[in-house]
């Protein structure tokens, strides 16, 4: 069962953005945080998507997206 | 297999690299089913263990990707860089150092161009509906990183304010972060020609387009990672450094490509538009922390059929991102250094692109070492990269860190250790003070000389040069030869 909340700032509404296949049944879905742009695949470990046990070392704070610094800023 | 060289010089693309690497015990096909978390880094971190033999890994059955192949470790041990450089596996990393450096300089680019439609790279084109993740089996690199990342692609873009300057093309390899089916995130950093063309096309609302390059002439990944100066040609550097010709051709969006790369992404700068970025488990063996980066929109993929999607492994060491930049970075600190210093002897400045190094010299005084450290500092690399230098005399190989290990714990005394604090610093070093600075060690591991007053105890000088170093190879031969 495919989740669509993010795994590393928790927000929802994730995007499908590709489905891999094998012998024409979809084996995983690549999907996207519009909010955090975290990319994932849903066959992953579940210590690197699952927001209950993801360490928390990698989350970003979906409250407070200015924090993260620009680069090559003029 | 006895001509070596010219065998190296006849390669033009990753296919005829790995088909050396082949015949030659380097590369291997891996075609049991792997999902690509965690299976793909699992093995090739296992490969990259063995730092001096790993062959590259040619996936082909990796779980929802049916027909597409992955090839990792391509420059993933010194016997493969050996190869690629026309010598035998087994060839030291010195012996590979002083090839390098000698043919700093020494040859003439050869640059010859294909027309676009008899380029192997333009056999397949896609112009609308483009889906990276179609294009390209990807995988997490590192399990914390941001996205699906393309750690291995060389990236061509012209000068946007001098778009007809050959010269003022840049060919560099940055790391992109896929952020949808037609967009990537690029970083980079202001002193890096990519970061100083992003500002000056975003300065003067200038269109600025580029070609993402993939599955390369592995000569191209090699020197296109060298620091140069902004107006010298990778590709000539690259071609006058292997002795061989390169072919080009052009991109959809008019960008001389290599015409035998696997694949070809096309895409243009959204002026002024950042994006989330990272983290990103990066060469020091450390993950590179959020920021917003520039972004690209793709406007075309070309790739030849059956194309073979090139990636790297890379984070806490060693990995292939070692064996992939490690002599080119010694070898232009070394040229730069014998300008000043005919004294120096050799470089190794293998660890984490440079954050360590060991330079060997001559010592013409009490002290001089630490002169010529001080001049390591400010080469091009040193500003930024040599954090530790240690300094040992041209009896004690830098390459050999028995050697070297000997000299620190035999020459070195306490008050021979110089701290430089508050120095610029690589903003991804992870003990900087703050990012993009940090403090400077130099620690002078040479011999007491004139004037100092000690004088150094009476050396026991053990048979070396070349016949113990041919000796050493024989007995490593006969003794596979009995295992055999």
């Amino acid at each position: 069962m495919t989740t669509t909340v993010c795994g590393r700032c928790k927000s929802s509404g994730a995007i499908t953005d590709y489905q891999g296949r094998q012998n024409g049944a979809v084996v995983w879905t690549i999907l996207r945080c519009p909010t955090c742009n975290f990319s994932w695949r849903d066959s992953e470990p579940a210590r690197a998507i699952d927001p209950a046990v993801r360490s928390a070392d990698f989350a970003v704070d979906a409250g407070d997206l200015q924090r993260y610094p620009k680069i090559l800023q003029q | 297999m006895n001509d070596l060289p010219n065998r190296a010089r006849s390669i033009s693309s990753l296919r005829d690299f790995l088909e050396l690497l082949e015949d030659s015990g380097q590369a291997i096909t891996w075609s049991d089913p792997v999902m690509p978390e965690p299976g793909v880094r699992n093995i090739a971190v296992a490969a990259s263990r063995d730092a001096n033999g790993a062959p590259a890994i040619v996936f082909d059955n990796i779980t929802g990707y049916p027909g597409k192949r992955l090839a990792v470790g391509v420059h993933g041990s010194w016997d493969n860089i050996a190869l690629l450089l026309g010598r035998p596996k087994g060839t030291t990393i010195r012996e590979l150092f002083f090839e390098i450096a000698g043919r700093w300089g020494d040859q003439e680019a050869q640059i010859s161009y294909v027309p676009e439609t008899q380029a192997p790279v333009h056999e397949c084109r896609l112009e609308q509906d483009i889906n990276l993740y179609d294009v390209l089996p990807v995988y997490r690199i590192n399990e914390y990183d941001g996205g699906f990342y393309i750690g291995k692609a060389s990236v061509a873009s012209r000068d946007p304010l001098d778009p007809d300057n050959f010269g003022k093309q840049n060919v560099g390899i940055y790391r992109l972060q896929i952020q949808g089916p037609d967009s990537f995130t690029l970083m980079t950093i202001p002193s890096h020609d990519m970061g100083r063309q992003i500002i000056a096309a975003e300065r003067e609302n200038v269109p600025l387009k580029i070609a993402v390059m993939l599955g390369n002439h592995p000569g191209l990944a090699v020197f296109a990672a060298t620091p140069i100066g902004y107006e010298e040609s990778e590709y000539s550097y690259a071609s006058a450094m292997m002795g061989a010709p390169i072919r080009l051709t052009k991109s959809g969006n008019g960008i001389d490509i290599l015409a035998d790369s696997e694949i070809v992404i096309e895409a243009e700068l959204q002026l002024g538009e950042r994006e989330l970025e990272g983290p990103f488990g990066e060469f020091p063996g450390s993950y590179s922390g959020v920021r917003k980066a520039p972004i690209f929109k793709v406007t075309a993929v070309s790739h030849r059929r059956d194309p073979i999607f090139e990636n790297i492994y890379i984070g806490r060491g060693w990995t292939e991102h070692d064996t992939l930049i490690g002599l080119h970075t010694c070898a232009p600190i070394y040229a730069q250094l014998r300008q000043s210093f005919p004294e120096v002897t050799a470089v190794n400045a293998l660890y984490q692109h440079g954050l360590t190094g060991i330079i060997s010299v001559k010592n013409r005084m009490a002290g001089f070492a630490k002169t010529v450290a001080l001049r390591a500092l400010s080469t091009p690399h040193g500003v930024m990269y040599l954090k530790n230098l240690i300094m040992v005399d041209a009896d004690v190989d830098p390459f050999d860190l028995n050697q070297v290990m000997w000299a620190l714990s035999t020459r070195t005394r306490a008050d021979d250790i110089i701290v430089l604090p508050n120095m610029p610093a690589v903003p991804i070093d992870p003990s900087a003070v703050i990012p993009g600075k940090g403090h400077r060690l130099i620690i002078d591991a040479t011999s007491y000389l004139p004037p100092d007053p000690v004088g150094e105890a009476h050396l026991v000088t053990p048979p070396t040069g070349d016949e113990i170093d041919a000796l050493s190879k024989r007995i490593r031969e006969m003794q596979l030869g009995a295992l055999s």
